[in-house]
């Protein structure tokens, strides 16, 4: 029996006591699904997605994703990890087919309250022009956001110490970091945004090593000490040592757990 | 207009031909391939502009208000109808929001610019809002094609900051507020910049037809300076009703940008 990591204030988004016993099930992932899965944060639903024009990149797919879990979602290129990613924060509308987040349509969510709570990080992290404090509360500036406690410098500061950006000032102007740092410093801002879910394109892929390490040990402490699902899309095998991790494959217009036992057609 | 303008007769207007043929002549020794062009041009702009003359002929005697708003109501269309043209972008339809913008704007301004800054009474006498109409459209025309095509470049150029931004909780506004500033400049810098170099680089249109009409040229100036203001006026109403409308349609209902790359495909994986 597997089980997996349980956070301790998933409660705060599920209090179905049947959610401890059948997350520890393990791989429920699968057909025999169908349905509100509470103890899902994110239910795909017979999921079909084409992009305009193209061919077919999923179909009928059905997948559900367990809080306090991460998942390593892989698969060749063009297979659709990113766009796998895409449709759970509705970047991309599938043309068939639903998304649950929390038991409900994503469309019941406003969009941009949906995204904070659901948090994408892209491929390449954008600079913008201004300083690092001003990237930094860069969410804080949004009408949507405006609810949010906004962290105070010492607050900032801390957090970049968190992830060995010591070197950097709150002043600094955010155009002249190289990519490793400002993939470091979305990785910070997303998080003051405390989403449920995590995202992540390849976070790693223009780090080096040392920083990589920083990253994966970072989202390791996350996923031991909170109820966040964790998506994460990376080519090589940058993953968690020391954390038990799922691995979602993504090829054929399906998504198959890899050593799961069911396969979803 | 006036008695002492002197008439060009159709022979002199058949030796003007004369410059289309060393045009023509030129083209041929050089194999720079625009003679059919040329033919083409030199056809239309005859067949063209005598329509004109006879429609404003015909316009000008009926002098009923809904025929001069039925001719500006064609203009606007051919207006729109050729930014469509224009702009290459075809993923979004926006051939409906650009007619309602410049129907909307342009309309306020001829209106204001002959009611009011001109006084003609009334507002629409043919003589007076025709060719004044005439000149916001076609000028503001261009302004709101580049807008046009800045808007949706920027859009597509910077996917990636407008999707950053939505991933942050902005809304569509929010996320594209900079490609709309940088839209509108676009459309309203050339309007702007003709009021720096006009009366020292160039002698405008109007205010040369009005002098060679025999008009005073403090009084052609005058009317030249109501045309320079009312461009700027309609280019920028035009321009960010245009901007404002096509960007609504650019984004779906989650927000999320409908306009893709070339490629169809957002991302390699």
């Amino acid at each position: 029996m597997e089980c997996w990591n349980i956070g301790t204030k998933f409660t705060q988004y599920f209090s179905d006591p049947l959610f401890h016993h059948s997350n520890c099930k393990g791989n429920e992932l699968g057909s025999n699904t169908v349905g509100k899965q509470p103890d899902h944060i994110i239910h795909f639903e017979n999921v079909s997605f084409a992009y305009p024009g193209d061919k077919v990149l999923f179909r009928k797919l059905s997948l559900g994703i367990t809080p306090g879990t991460f998942y390593h979602v892989k698969g060749p290129s063009g297979s659709g990890k990113s766009t796998l990613l895409r449709l759970i924060i509705r970047l991309e509308e599938p043309t068939q087919g639903r998304i649950l987040f929390n038991g409900a349509p994503l469309a019941d969510t406003y969009p941009p309250h949906l995204r904070r709570a659901i948090l994408y990080l892209p491929q390449t992290p954008v600079a913008i022009d201004g300083s690092v404090r001003e990237y930094l509360l860069l969410p804080f500036t949004f009408k949507a956001n405006q609810d949010l406690q906004k962290p105070d410098d010492s607050q900032l500061m801390e957090r970049l110490k968190a992830f060995l950006l010591n070197d950097i000032h709150l002043n600094d102007h955010a155009q002249t970091l190289s990519v490793g740092q400002l993939q470091r410093l979305c990785f910070i801002r997303g998080m003051l945004l405390s989403p449920a879910v995590l995202l992540l394109d390849e976070p790693t892929s223009s780090l080096d090593k040392q920083s990589a390490a920083i990253v994966i040990d970072h989202i390791e402490k996350l996923c031991k000490t909170s109820s966040l699902a964790i998506l994460m899309v990376s080519h090589e095998e940058v993953l968690p040592g020391s954390l038990k991790f799922r691995s979602l494959m993504v090829a054929d217009s399906k998504v198959s757990e890899i050593f799961g036992i069911q396969e979803i057609t | 207009m006036t008695p002492q303008v002197i008439y060009i007769s159709n022979w002199q207007l058949a030796f003007g031909l004369l410059f289309i043929l060393a045009a023509g002549i030129m083209s041929m020794l050089h194999s720079l391939r625009l003679e059919r062009d040329l033919f083409i041009g030199t056809i239309r702009t005859f067949v063209q502009l005598f329509a004109l003359g006879y429609l404003l002929n015909i316009i000008f005697a009926l002098d009923r208000v809904w025929w001069v708003l039925v001719l500006f109501l064609c203009m606007i269309f051919f207006a729109a109808w050729t930014i469509r043209g224009r702009v290459k972008e075809k993923q979004i339809a926006f051939f409906f929001p650009i007619f309602v913008s410049m129907l909307l704007s342009y309309f306020l301004v001829s209106y204001l610019v002959t009611a009011v800054l001109v006084g003609a009474k009334p507002w629409w006498q043919p003589q007076y809002f025709i060719p004044l109409s005439g000149m916001v459209i076609g000028n503001s025309m261009n302004a709101i094609a580049v807008s046009l095509e800045r808007l949706m470049g920027e859009l597509k150029k910077q996917r990636h900051e407008i999707e950053m931004m939505l991933c942050l909780g902005a809304d569509y506004r929010e996320a594209s507020h900079h490609m709309v500033q940088s839209a509108v400049r676009a459309g309203m810098i050339p309007s702007i910049n003709s009021m720096m170099a006009v009366g020292l680089v160039f002698i405008p249109g109007m205010m040369t037809g009005q002098i060679l009409a025999g008009a005073d040229p403090l009084l052609a100036i005058r009317y030249q300076i109501v045309v320079m203001v009312m461009m700027v006026g309609s280019t920028a109403i035009g321009s960010f009703m245009v901007v404002y409308l096509v960007r609504k349609r650019c984004f779906g209902p989650a927000y999320q940008l409908l306009l893709r790359p070339k490629n169809k495909r957002y991302a390699s994986s």
